[in-house]
Order: C-alpha cells, then structure tokens, then sequence
C-alpha cells in the first residue's frame, strides 16, 4: 500500500538573502484547501510562497510538490509549473494589452496551444473574478482591484491543483473581496491554495488551517479556531486604554478594546477575534510598530 | 407565408431556403428585415440552425471582438506558417512591434546613406549600427527585470529559456533581411555587405549569456560601448575603414561567439532547479 504523499511537503527549508535569514527550518505540509500564511512585514511569507511557485529554490531543507522534488531534474520542475497558479505580490502589467491579451499570453506559457480551448479558458477565469465584461479593455485603463483581479484570473488558468496566491485581496472594496473569498472558497474544494494576506478577516472567512509565519520561522501552524482559542480571556472591554496592554483602541462604543496585558478594574471580557490572537501571537515583535494609544 | 394575428410569420420551408443562401436578393432582404422584428421567426431560425455552426459563429465573433490584433510583421509572420502560440508570445515583446522595426530601420538607413554619401571613406556609422541592431533588439525583446511578467514566465511549464530563445531568432529574422538589403547599397568592397554579420552574429550569444549575469540593460550598454570603441578605432589616421570586420577580427568574433555559447550551455544545463537558467 502506497503512503499518500501531501499535495505540498516543506522539511527544514531554509533561504537566506545574503546575511539576511528569510526562512530558518521552516516544516509545513497542505493538501486541498484554502491555508492561510499571516506574518508582518519581512517575516518571510514572500520568500515561502516563491518556493511553493518553484520561482526560487530552497537553500537547505527537501521540498516536495504535487510529490515531487522540483530541485531535481527541469523534468520534475516543468510537472510541478503545470500544475501550478501563482500570483506574485508584485505583478507587472503590460499596459498596452487588454485584459483578454493578457490572460490569453499566459495561457500560451502555460501550454494552452489550441486557440479554441485557450480562448474558452481565458473567457471562463475572467469570468470567475467577475472580468468577463471588461475582457476587450486595457489593463492600462483598469482600476487597481481590477488589474489584480486579472492577475488572479491567470492563476487560476487550467483550474491547477496548486494554487499560490500572495496578497491577492489587495486593493479590492469589500464586494471584490466577498466575490473573491467565493471563487477561491470553491477553489479550495478542488485544489491546494496557498494564501499569503495581511487581511486577518479573509483569513477567518476562507481559511480552515492558518500559518503564522515571523521572523523566518513558523510561530503557529493549526485550525483558524485553535489559534483564536489561544486568545481567549486576554481580550476586554474597558473604560480606560490598558497601560500594559500589547495593542489597545477606543471603539465606537466609547469603550476601549484592550488586547493582552492586565485588564483595569471593571474591564469586561471579549469574545476575541482572529486578529487579537494574531497580535498576541507575535507579542513582542509587533511592540516597536504598534505603540498603545 | 404563414399568417397570424400577430401579421405574417416566414415558414420553415422559406426559411430553410433562406439560410441556404438559396432565395434571391429582394427576398432574402425583406426575409432578413422580417427576422430582425420578428422574435417568433428569430426562434425559428435558431432551430433550424446547426448548434455547432451557430457555437463557431459567436466564437468567431467574440475572437473577433476579444481577441488583440496582431502586429502586422506578425500577422504576415503567421500566414507564412509560423504557429499561432507563437505569434501570441512574440506579440508581447517590445522589439518585435512596428516602431521598434520602424526605428530600427531608420538609424540603418540613415547609417548606410552617411556611408553612401561619402564615397566608402566613412563605413564607421554603418559599421557602428549594422551589428548592433539585432543585439539591442534581443535586448529589448526579454529579459529579468525588465519583463513585466517576468516571475510568471519564470514559473510556467513553457519556460523561459525557450521563450528567450524563440524571441531572439525572431529578432533576427526581422532585423537582418533589411540590414543585409542596407548593406549592399553601402559602397566599398562588395564583401562588406556580408562582413558586419559576423560580429552581429557573434554579439546575440555574447549578449544572452552576459545578460544572464547582469541583466539585459547592463549587458547591451556593456556590448554597445565595447563595439564602438572597436569601431572608433577604425577612424584613427592609418587604419582602414573596413577594420572591425576584417578577417583577423572575425575569427576574434567567433571565439567569443563560441565561448559566449558555452556559457549559455553550461548554465542551461547546470541549473535545472527553480529560478532562470537563462
């Protein structure tokens, strides 16, 4: 009886950018589903994702994808890219090309040679980030949301079984971004998505396993409600900011929301959220960018 | 006819007829007019008609409407049996549009007609751009950080290697038919209008595998400096204008064309893990 291998196995990865440490023995395995990376700035999500999408390679540690090592032969690596939708964080769009052409040229390099199929193709993913009107125009003419919501179309091309995706909802008003946890929670039925965001509410909304990624290395790995769990009794209601407090602020009630430290006389707990057990997760490296107010 | 309470509705039989192409002008028209008001004949001709005629017809439409037209090089390229993939790949790439070709062609002519109008004493502008334009049209044609989409070409199956590749010889098959023609009107000994291929030749590999190192931008600039001070060098009293493509520095060309393609070998071969072998 064979031993069924995960859809994305990472074991002791690590990558450095000269004296830098991106990751350090970074361990994860995904299957399908939507999995949802969290981390602040520099903690290395970028770095994770770009192995995934095999756009760079780990400096240590056995990467497998889709079960096999992509660091082995062009073979084993041009499988694992036929498989594959990536959205990089950064996308460059050429502005002279329309919507249609652009998806369409991706579709070329991703081995869509029969110009029927290809175009049916392209129609449908423009269709699934609600695009399909807007097909003939230039990107150059396309507003921020729309311009990622074409990048988003072309990972989703082929429908692949490894889906990367980081920061995809940047941008978007609140109905793209509620249309686009549609089309990606339907994706996750199929396929293994990776989602990098700094959105805490589409990862409470999409996700089922979350990652919180600092410094490199993976500070949690488990269910959206494990981590919220960990929260639980460290968030109040009081009248007054909390002066140890990691992160405190006055709400629209009047009341200020104090998440960790110790509560002040007639605080009342807080059903805490997956942002609050984000924050107190990574505590202390969130101090010097999140001053108490 | 068929008539109604609603007026006159066309029958099968006429409408048959109608799709056939087989009614005459002043009937077909006035069948046409009909149809267009009338929604129950407008069903009944999408009965009558074949789903998979009708399904290529809007697909055509829509290609028609969706799809970007080509460069007109490329259009011509496709008639002349270059796949339609391809033709979309190429289409992106800066070099291969028409201003690009279009000022290419202009800095040539303008080069050839200095040379011309100095009788053969003065082949250094010719000499100095000839060899260079396919060079810095590879150079515009691809390349890391300066592909827009570059990190998705780096991740997909088609690889980038290949694409690189593809886009090269296309330059090439666009840039060098017009400097050969611009060559044989450039006076001199008729070995000139060949002889500036041999460095043109020799500097695509040179400046693929440089790029590789350096980027596409600094490799040109690296290559254009380093061709024109070759060429500069023929000006000096004493030298002749033909200098920098004579036969000694030919072979020099070759060497380097060769080595520069050992590289581009070793590397593609080499790396065979995520990231650009090229």
């Amino acid at each position: 009886m064979s031993v069924p291998t995960s859809t994305v196995s990472l074991t002791g990865v690590g990558k450095r950018y000269g004296r830098t440490v991106a990751l350090a023995d970074v361990d994860l395995t995904f299957d399908r589903g939507v999995t949802g990376l969290l981390g602040p700035n520099g903690a290395g999500k970028t770095t994770l994702l770009r192995i995934v999408a095999t756009s760079i390679a780990a400096e240590s540690g056995e990467v497998r994808l889709l079960g096999r090592d992509p660091h082995r032969s062009h073979g084993e690596v041009t499988a694992v890219r036929r498989q594959l939708g990536y959205l990089p964080q950064e996308l460059g769009y050429p502005s002279d090309m329309t919507a249609f052409g652009f998806v369409e040229y991706v579709a070329v390099l991703k081995e869509w040679n029969d110009r029927e199929d290809r175009a049916r193709e392209v129609r449908r993913v423009l269709g699934v980030v609600g695009l399909a009107d807007q097909a003939t125009v230039r990107i150059s003419k396309l507003s921020g949301g729309q311009r990622r919501r074409v990048g988003l179309a072309q990972a989703l091309i082929g429908n692949p079984q490894l889906v990367v995706l980081d920061e995809p909802t940047t941008g978007l008003d609140p109905a793209q971004r509620a249309d686009l946890r549609r089309a990606l929670s339907e994706l996750g039925n199929s396929s293994a998505v990776l989602l990098s965001t700094h959105q805490t509410e589409d990862v409470a909304a999409l996700c089922e396993r979350v990652v919180v990624l600092a410094g490199g290395t993976i500070r949690f790995d488990g269910a959206v409600t494990d981590l919220v769990a960990t929260a639980v009794g460290r968030v109040w209601l009081a009248d007054e900011p909390g002066e140890d407090a990691l992160v405190s602020w006055r709400t629209g009630t009047g009341r200020h929301r104090v998440v960790g430290g110790t509560p002040a006389p007639g605080a009342d707990l807080a059903e805490p959220t997956l942002e609050d057990a984000y924050l107190l997760m990574l505590g202390p490296d969130l101090r010097p960018a999140h001053a108490t107010s | 006819m068929i008539t109604g309470t609603h007026g006159w509705h066309a029958d099968p039989a006429l409408l048959r007829s109608y799709l056939g192409g087989d009614v005459d002008a002043i009937t077909g028209a006035s069948l046409e007019q009909h149809v267009s008001r009338c929604e129950t004949c407008r069903t009944a001709v999408g009965n009558l008609i074949e789903p998979q005629l009708l399904e290529r017809t809007w697909a055509g439409i829509r290609d028609a409407v969706e799809r970007p037209r080509q460069p007109y090089p490329l259009r011509v390229a496709r008639r002349c049996g270059l796949p339609e993939r391809t033709v979309v790949l190429l289409a992106s790439a800066a070099s291969l549009r028409g201003s690009w070709l279009l000022g290419a062609f202009l800095s040539l002519s303008f080069a050839a007609l200095a040379a011309y109008a100095s009788g053969g004493t003065a082949l250094a502008p010719f000499l100095l751009v000839a060899p260079l334009a396919p060079v810095l049209g590879v150079a515009a044609a691809y390349g890391p950080r300066q592909d827009p989409l570059e990190v998705l070409i780096a991740t997909a199956p088609y690889g980038r290697t290949r694409l690189i590749l593809v886009r090269t010889i296309a330059v090439l098959v666009s840039v060098l038919p017009v400097t050969v023609l611009l060559g044989l009107a450039v006076p001199g000994p008729p070995w000139i209008a060949a002889a500036w291929l041999g460095p043109a030749l020799a500097l695509v590999p040179v400046q693929l595998a440089l790029a590789a190192l350096v980027g596409p931008r600094i490799a040109v600039t690296v290559l254009s400096f380093v061709w024109a001070g070759l060429v500069l060098n023929s000006v000096r009293p004493g030298m002749p204008p033909t200098w920098p493509v004579e036969l000694a520095q030919q072979g020099v060309y070759l060497a380097v064309a060769a080595v520069a393609c050992i590289v581009i070998a070793i590397r593609v071969g080499s790396n065979q893990q995520p990231g650009v072998p090229l």
